[in-house]
């Protein structure tokens, strides 16, 4: 029964990690992976390891969306250039 | 399997599962809601879990977590003005209801912990979680002019 958040988080991480690979849209995929990286901190935590839970939440709260997004913002801006 | 634990559960569960599907489907606009809605909802998550566990130090994930989930959700309000700007998110009810679950979470870890320096960390947390939310969410919708001018 103590498992039960363990298997809560990974039925989360399970479904938003499915949702990241079928949304297709890199925009749409940036806020799919943001809420992964904090669900995937919170599994962390649920097994005991609070330490790699910090560095998750920092790179995948925050850090993975950034940089996906100035990249799309950057191949958008040099299509627009090209026409 | 204490209270806590039963509690972190539920509200993992039912809150961040239930942005988890706004955030798989939908227009834009409710996605970076949801997105915002996941951040506010894994904090109190994480207070209940150090609470559950008796790990007072596991508050600090939780304190990083108010810190950078604003942030991060800063990030797409700032980036995603174009997209955002003709069909402006609004998401006041959501937002409320999401600090009230937050600063009920504090108030009963507070009443749990009793009057001592994990209590004023609490509170912090608790302050940094709705403050942090609140000016996320305005930012969304457009309420404030710097994040909109870029």
């Amino acid at each position: 029964m103590a498992d039960a958040v363990v298997v809560v988080t990974l039925l989360l991480v399970a479904g938003s990690a499915t949702t990241a690979v079928v949304v297709r849209d890199p925009v749409r995929q940036a806020l799919v992976l943001a809420v992964l990286g904090v669900v995937l901190a919170v599994l962390f935590t649920a097994v005991q390891a609070p330490d790699v839970a910090l560095s998750q939440l920092a790179v995948g709260g925050a850090l993975t969306p950034l940089l996906l997004l100035l990249a799309v913002r950057k191949v958008k801006r040099r299509k627009g250039r090209e026409r | 399997m204490n209270g806590w634990l039963v509690a972190a559960t539920v509200v993992l569960g039912g809150g961040v599962g239930a942005t988890l599907w706004g955030v798989a489907t939908g227009p834009l606009r409710r996605r970076v809601v949801a997105q915002n809605l996941s951040t506010a909802l894994a904090c109190p998550g994480l207070l209940l879990l150090a609470q559950g566990y008796d790990r007072p130090a596991y508050v600090d994930l939780a304190l990083v977590l108010a810190l950078l989930g604003p942030v991060g959700t800063l990030v797409f309000a700032r980036l995603l003005t174009d997209e955002l700007a003709d069909d402006p998110p609004r998401a006041r009810g959501v937002t409320w209801a999401a600090a009230g679950l937050g600063a009920a979470v504090v108030v009963a870890l507070c009443a749990a912990v009793g009057p001592s320096r994990a209590m004023a960390k609490l509170l912090l947390v608790g302050a940094l979680l709705i403050g942090g939310n609140v000016v996320a969410s305005r930012a969304l919708s457009g309420g404030i002019a710097g994040v909109r001018g870029g």
